[in-house]
């Protein structure tokens, strides 16, 4: 009798031909689905905009960025700012009113997903640079994707455009950051919760690189100003449990919370933090990474009196600002946010475009020497406002903000710099008076100097 | 050696840090310990509705169904999109979510489980493969956004049960988690009624125990099939519904339950329905006390090898009536 419920028996009766049949559909499944999720082999290149891009008179340019797995969340929507400014180049529309492509030439975007995975971005970089020959690439998000192409665009000598606010403590002669330093966010956000909320911190993120190393720099931060951290707690990438920290917190009674959390984390914290009965007027959350976009995902109402440090909030009242927020609804609908790091992504690409603009009005080849001496110093009025990338250690003066959410899911900016914070790669409250210079023309030598002294915060000449 | 030494020592760092935390904020009371263990119970919510449905398709039919967690992102999307579509109100979702789900575990009953009857090892492919098909077909047709699903307003704020002296509550639990377990509760109430007590019922065990005597006695076995593993899909799809306003609602969000799920059905043991509710309430008590004690990451490496300890040492679960062979 026993026999009759082993699996064995059934397979036995099953004839080798349906085997070969069954087993086959089950792997075909299975293939056919590795391909759906991206897998390392979906690139595919494409000219946007008009696609009349004669291809031999085109510039390549790579775009990395995931379009599936857990980032793809974020980066799918700077991949989508980026693919509105190349249409912008392009087209002649936008910022880039009155002119048609980089002197003459269309931009022809070469498009990878990475798939979340941090192999993948190495490969994928390499091949991006080796087989498609691609001028510099636009691309990544997390610092663990990052730090993961790093040593291919060092190695090959080849540039990258990131455009994340990050940990610092980075200065290559490969990649333009157009994200926020350390400076440009920490070191004005900390004081604020200081003097505002008072000097007990709890610090919170997720488990990798960039929460751990940015919350030690918020650590030296708060404790020169006076205060001291509570409590420090990390969860897993794509944790959507949050109870045991939130317990934790009721029981440190900070008074603030400092969140580094990312990704699909953000919503589900928030969440729970109201559902746990703390308000902002108890405990207030300032949170780098939760933007326009993870608010909307979790709804207003639990956001709202909670705080984000960020060089741009959709709110932000320029002109550019204004023209950026309408065409990009109107070129991916109605009901789409922009936020910090698509402006990011967004006005990066225009200073690419801007540097090879130039080299090739001087009568020069795009080549990495070109392009890098070109990008130094370019300037760009922004939808943030007027940002420069800085000569001297390729990051780029942006604005510092602060913004509090309103029920509406905007921010009300209640702290803005009065103009462009120039970068400091290295945080000063961890390694003093430590500067980035690459020297002019670039050789890639070793740009660190140690000055021991506090450095002044200078701002960008408007 | 020396790897289990450096992983060791690892584990030790970790705590370490840990301790350091705790220590800062003036040592663990007994209160916040209380609270701690009340707040395992709404993990407890979570891991057993969650792990229902895997206990109907696994623990009933023996399919090892690795697009379980898809089935409850599946629920989440339906009622993501009633309430976007209709305004509906989370509570109406619920049953939308169920036949959602429930039809689209069917189809997938018709088109792939059917053939895959008794080959354990093509059938864990196929479902791998088409819980990837279904995370890449809700990218295509939501976007990888992350989506906003409206809680229901009437189920908001805390119950205390211990309040300090002052009026500040010192052990709470909110309100939502207390009904996520009732549902929870209740659905494994109606499971185990409709397996025990309805002929239905009857026939979904006799098809479990014995396929061939169940189909010489005149049951109609691929109809039972059809329809158990069609209610399993739509358990899982409830529970998408009911926890996506506390957390997030994103393509790969069932990837996170999955596992969960696993381990509860995979300790509580897999004959007896009852196994998920002890299951659920093992993992989740012990996850958040090891989590308060040392902190989330350790807590579940910690968990999930005292999971694989367990299956080593008893593979049928911990709550299983010993068979004769």
């Amino acid at each position: 009798m026993a026999d009759s419920r082993s699996p064995l028996v059934r397979f036995g009766r099953i004839g080798r031909r349906k085997f070969i049949k069954y087993g086959s559909l089950a792997v075909g499944a299975g293939v056919l689905s590795a391909c759906t999720r991206g897998g390392g082999e979906t690139t595919t290149s494409s000219a946007t905009g008009t696609g009349s891009a004669s291809s031999g008179d085109a510039i390549k340019v790579g775009v990395m960025y995931s379009t599936t797995g857990t980032i793809a969340i974020v980066e799918k929507s700077l991949q989508d700012a980026t693919f509105l400014a190349i249409e912008q180049i392009n087209q002649g529309t936008g910022p880039w009113q009155g002119k048609q492509g980089v002197a003459g030439k269309q931009i022809e975007m070469v498009v990878v997903n990475p798939d979340s995975n941090w192999d993948l971005y190495n490969q994928m970089s390499k091949r991006l640079i080796d087989e498609d020959q691609v001028s510099c690439v636009l691309g990544c998000y997390t610092s663990a994707s990052r730090k993961s192409v790093l040593p291919v665009f060092e190695e090959k000598d080849a540039i990258l455009y990131y455009p994340v606010y990050y940990e610092g403590n980075e200065c290559s002669s490969n990649v333009f950051y157009t994200g926020a330093a350390p400076n440009q966010q920490i070191t004005d956000s900390i004081p604020y919760c200081y003097e505002n909320f008072g000097p007990k911190g709890f610090f919170i993120g997720s488990d990798y690189i960039y929460p751990k190393e940015s919350n030690r720099i918020a650590k030296a931060e708060l404790e020169n100003q006076g205060g001291q951290v509570v409590g420090d707690e990390y969860a897993a990438l794509g944790t959507t449990e949050f109870i045991t920290i939130i317990n934790k917190i009721k029981q440190a009674k900070p008074d603030f919370v400092l969140s580094n959390l990312v990704g699909d984390s953000i919503p589900a914290f928030y969440r729970q933090f109201k559902d746990a009965g703390i308000t902002p007027d108890q405990i207030p959350i300032m949170a780098y990474p939760t933007t326009e976009e993870e608010i909307q995902a979790m709804g207003p109402e639990y956001a709202e009196g909670h705080y984000s440090s960020f060089n741009y909030f959709q709110t932000v009242d320029t002109p550019e600002n204004k023209a950026f927020v309408e065409q990009f609804k109107a070129k991916f609908g109605d009901n789409r946010v922009t936020n910090g790091v698509m402006e990011a992504a967004y006005l990066q690409t225009f200073f690419m475009a801007q540097a090879m603009e130039q080299v090739l009005e001087a009568g020069e080849e795009i080549t990495t020497a070109t392009l890098r001496e070109a990008t130094r110093g370019q300037e760009f009025n922004a939808p943030q406002g007027k940002v420069k990338i800085d000569p001297d250690n390729y990051h780029t003066y942006l604005y510092s903000r602060i913004g509090r959410w309103q029920a509406d899911g905007q921010a009300e900016i209640v702290f803005a710099t009065p103009s462009a914070v120039k970068p400091i790669p290295w945080s000063q409250a961890l390694y003093k008076g430590r500067l980035c210079v690459h020297p002019a023309p670039d050789d890639r030598s070793d740009p660190t100097e140690e000055t021991g002294n506090d450095l002044p915060v200078e701002y960008l000449e408007s | 050696m020396l790897g289990f030494n450096s992983i060791q020592a690892h584990i030790f760092y970790l705590a370490q840090e840990a301790t350091a935390a705790t220590d800062a904020t003036g040592g663990a009371d007994f209160y916040t310990f209380a609270n701690q263990l009340l707040n395992g119970v709404g993990i407890v919510g979570v891991l057993l509705l969650t792990g229902l449905g895997l206990a109907i398709t696994f623990g009933v039919m023996r399919i090892i169904n690795l697009a379980h967690g898809e089935f409850i992102m599946l629920g989440a999307y339906v009622t993501f999109l009633m309430q976007s579509l209709f305004q509906m109100d989370l509570l109406l979702t619920i049953p939308f979510a169920f036949l959602g789900t429930a039809l689209i575990g069917a189809l997938t009953e018709l088109t792939v489980i059917r053939r895959l009857y008794g080959r354990p090892l093509e059938t864990l492919l196929a479902t791998w493969g088409l819980s990837i098909v279904i995370q890449g077909v809700v990218k295509l047709i939501f976007s990888a956004q992350l989506k906003y699903v409206k809680s229901p307003p009437y189920i908001s704020g805390n119950l205390s049960v211990i309040t300090g002296q002052d009026g500040t509550p010192l052990v709470s639990i909110s309100y939502y988690r207390m009904f996520i377990i009732a549902v929870a509760l209740l659905m494994l109430g109606i499971t185990l009624y409709l397996l025990y007590q309805t002929p239905l019922g009857r026939q979904v065990r006799a098809v479990a125990q014995n396929r061939e005597m169940a189909k010489c006695l005149g049951v109609n076995t691929s109809l039972i099939d059809l329809l158990t593993f069609a209610y399993g899909c739509g358990l899982a799809g409830i529970a998408g519904a009911v926890i996506s306003s506390l957390k997030s609602v994103s393509p790969p969000m069932g990837q996170d339950y999955l596992v969960d799920a696993w381990m509860v059905v995979v300790t509580g043991g897999v004959d007896k329905l009852i196994g998920v509710l002890a299951g659920s309430f093992l993992i989740g008590e012990a996850n958040a006390a090891i989590a308060f004690m040392l902190n989330d990451p350790v807590a579940r490496v910690i968990v999930l090898a005292a999971v694989i300890v367990l299956i080593r040492y008893r593979p049928e679960g911990l709550f299983t009536v010993q068979k004769r062979a």
